[in-house]
């Protein structure tokens, strides 16, 4: 299917974005990163097209639906969301450094992705609902930001660490000031967050709609919920205990490796209602 | 005395307990932990199946934590009240201090305030005092929100504030999780969660609930009056489907084809099309026909029972493909005539005149299958739910004020200075988000420095 050759596409960009980024740190070519930035932006138009064609081809078999409803399609969004959200951030903070610690997991994910059964599948009846787009969708930015906060944690991480040493120069040096990346971690969680909560209560809506309760304590739901609690937990300590840098950076980190599990553990581990367990 | 004292301090000591914060992410870190746990350990399965998985003993033990329906357990239920009780009274003790600041503010730069705020500048002017400070208040108000002006004893203060809302996404946040604890109290105390299977043509009134040892009487009844499944061309379910009718007092109120994701309403009550089923044994309906063209006679057919074909013989269905070998549905009979060894065949519904090929005096077809379904419903009455909504609604207004609004004060000061200039003073705060203050105090700086008198 053209879809799939699109995403594959993608993920060859996503690949070729992530070595310039890692290059142009190690070689210190700017220029290098500029195309790594050009490629982004290919990757984006790519994959939108993508996920358009995807879409259309759907209707043309008779499912009709929009995209995002198993696994190998919510891992695509999933990057390409990832893709956006860096280059917003690339843009406001005028750094391509963190295009070597975020565009990596954008290509992983398409590099997993491809492990996946890609071939569109009709829907049981329970999917058949447009909550579940708004659900998925909200779910996935959400994810993309703390995905963009966790990359940069590792940064701020590194950092420190260097600045700890009083040792300057080289890679590490050219990332932006701890100031910058402790603010920058904060800020994705800042919009990861609100998708997040918005994420989980149209999940609450769909179910309703669909069962008639909006909680029944499934694995996937408890998981998102605590994802939820270990971000709000960040938000607190952060506001109120004055928990910034590194104690923050390492809270980022475990909220992401939350949010994967909660993504992919869930069903990988446990059992539960959510449709991505067979793929 | 001394007691009161102490009593006092006691008092307070519980009061700083409830209040802190640190009890906050404790109990969230808490709650997350034990929800890891009930998604490890299976919640509400058939004893069966635990002690398949788990030792006798660790079964007695984790009967006891209530570890296989946690999150109803008192402990779990203990560490929401908590987290509740933590929430109020973080609220009441902060709130009231929010809204005196918000109604109260500092609307002149004194010597404390100037220190303690971390964006200050300070130059000197040439003009007349009260001319600049007229100067300085449209200049503001176009740099950033329209001061108010305060004339202390020669000393002119121009005040201005934006996002004043932003202190309060907080609070609308933490509210909106009690309301949403509210409408789940609500929902479990006055509604109830039930299901009901129906055969088609049948009807019920009295709801099983959730756990089945409880029923509620609706007050009127729902029939199924018919229910069908669609397939995808690769056999599996694309939706299913139920016509369902209210009945009330005798007469039918509502009528309405409910399928999985599109429910039906009446009188706060939801039925949800959750699943279905075979119900009980399913017919067969078979023509013989002479193969003269001439008579012909339909029968029905049930599982393990056989007809009589006058004149003929003994016919039963003892098998039924939904696709025979890609033919299409087929089903296998055996025909008993009198005097001859019973035989077995399959007629397909796809090839009507198949069994002629048998050569006797009559051939037989197979018209169909009639299937009879129970579709499974979910029942639920939530009378909780909308708040439940509402406190939704209200979390992630909150959010998004909490995140996006900063609360960003502005001061002039302007006062003779000895040289006969008129000094004058800015200064910043902002609650939130420095970094991009930073950019904007700095670009306020630039303009009420290039003010022309
Ligand atoms: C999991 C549930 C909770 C959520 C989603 C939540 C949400 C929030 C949010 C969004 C903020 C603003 C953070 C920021 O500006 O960066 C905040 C701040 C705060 N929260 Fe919570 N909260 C929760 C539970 C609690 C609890 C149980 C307490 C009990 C004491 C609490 C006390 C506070 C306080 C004191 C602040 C700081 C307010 C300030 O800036 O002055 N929160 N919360």
């Amino acid at each position: 299917m053209l879809n799939v050759r699109l995403f594959d596409l993608t993920t060859l960009l996503f690949g070729v974005a992530s070595v310039n980024y890692v290059a142009a740190l190690y070689g210190k070519k700017e220029t290098i990163a500029r195309i790594g930035t050009w490629v982004c932006i290919a990757a984006a138009i790519v994959s939108t097209a993508a996920i358009g064609v995807r879409w259309a081809e759907s209707y043309k078999m008779g499912i009709g639906r929009i995209p995002v409803t198993n696994l190998y399609e919510s891992l695509v969004f999933f990057a390409w969301s990832v893709n956006l959200f860096y280059l917003a951030v690339e843009w406001k903070y005028k750094s391509r450094t963190f295009g070597a610690f975020v565009m990596p997991i954008a290509f992983g994910t398409m590099l997993f992705a491809l492990t996946n059964e890609s071939s569109i599948q009709p829907l049981v009846p329970a999917l058949q609902s447009y909550w579940l787009h708004a659900h998925v969708i909200t779910c996935f930015v959400g994810y993309a930001g703390f995905a963009v906060s966790a990359g940069v944690a590792v940064m701020f991480l590194m950092k420190a660490k260097r600045e700890e040493r009083k040792v300057t120069g080289g890679v590490v040096g050219r990332f932006p000031s701890t100031k910058v990346l402790d603010d920058l971690v904060y800020k994705a969680i800042v919009w990861g967050f609100p998708f997040l909560t918005a994420g989980i209560i149209t999940g609450a809506a769909w179910a309703n709609y669909a069962w008639g309760t909006y909680w029944s304590w499934d694995p996937k739901e408890t998981w998102s919920l605590i994802v939820w609690l270990v971000y709000a937990a960040f938000l607190h300590a952060r506001v109120t205990r004055g928990w910034h840098g590194r104690r923050a950076a390492i809270l980022s980190i475990i909220g992401f490796l939350a949010t994967i599990f909660c993504y992919l553990g869930v069903n990988l581990v446990l059992s539960g209602l959510h449709s991505y367990g067979g793929a | 005395m001394a007691d009161a004292k102490h009593a006092e301090s006691l008092m307070d000591r519980v009061w700083k307990f409830f209040t802190s914060l640190k009890l906050a992410i404790f109990v969230i870190i808490f709650l997350a932990i034990a929800s890891i746990i009930g998604t490890v350990i299976e919640q509400n399965q058939p004893l069966e199946k635990y002690r398949q998985i788990y030792t006798d003993g660790t079964i007695r033990l984790f009967e006891k934590l209530s570890l296989f329906d946690m999150y109803h357990s008192w402990w779990f239920l203990l560490l929401l009240v908590l987290f509740t009780v933590n929430l109020i009274c973080c609220t009441v003790d902060r709130l009231p201090r929010v809204v005196r600041i918000v109604r109260n503010p500092k609307t002149t730069l004194d010597e404390n305030l100037e220190k303690s705020l971390g964006f200050v500048d300070r130059w000197k002017k040439k003009g007349e005092l009260a001319a600049l400070a007229e100067t300085y208040r449209a200049a503001m108000g176009g740099a950033f929100a329209r001061p108010r002006v305060t004339e202390n004893s020669g000393t002119f203060h121009l005040y201005a504030e934006k996002g004043v809302a932003s202190r309060f996404g907080v609070y609308v946040t933490h509210i909106s999780i009690i309301i949403i604890f509210l409408g789940a109290i609500v929902g479990n105390v006055l509604g109830f969660k039930g299901y009901a299977n129906i055969v088609e043509g049948e009807s019920v009134r009295r709801i099983p609930t959730r756990g089945g040892t409880n029923h509620v009487d609706l007050g009127f009844s729902v029939r199924c009056n018919k229910f069908w499944v669609e397939y995808y061309p690769n056999g599996q379910p694309k939706e299913y489907a139920s016509d369902l009718s209210v009945i009330e007092n005798g007469r039918e109120v509502l009528r309405k084809t409910i399928e999985v994701n599109d429910p039906l309403q009446y009188k706060g009550v939801w039925f949800y099309q959750a699943s279905y089923g075979p119900a009980g044994a399913s017919t067969v309906t078979v023509t013989v026909s002479n193969p003269d063209g001439g008579q012909r006679e339909t029968i029905s057919l049930s599982p393990g029972r056989h007809a009589e074909i006058s004149g003929y013989g003994k016919i039963s269905a003892v098998d039924y493909r939904p696709d025979f070998q890609g033919l299409g549905p087929a089903l296998l009979v055996v025909l008993e005539k009198p005097g001859t060894q019973p035989a077995q065949f399959w007629l397909l519904k796809a090839f009507p005149e198949f069994d002629r090929q048998r050569k006797d005096t009559r051939y037989l077809s197979f018209a169909g299958l009639n299937e009879i379904f129970f579709t499974g419903l979910q029942v639920a009455r939530d009378p909780g739910v909308n708040i439940v909504w509402l406190g939704c609604a209200l979390m992630v207004i909150g959010i998004i004020i909490a995140f996006f609004l900063s609360h960003q004060r502005l001061w002039i000061r302007l006062s003779r200075g000895g040289d006969g200039r008129v000094e004058v003073v800015l200064a910043g705060s902002t609650n939130k988000n420095r970094l991009a203050f930073e950019k904007k105090f700095e670009k306020i700086q630039g303009d009420m420095k290039a003010v022309k008198p």
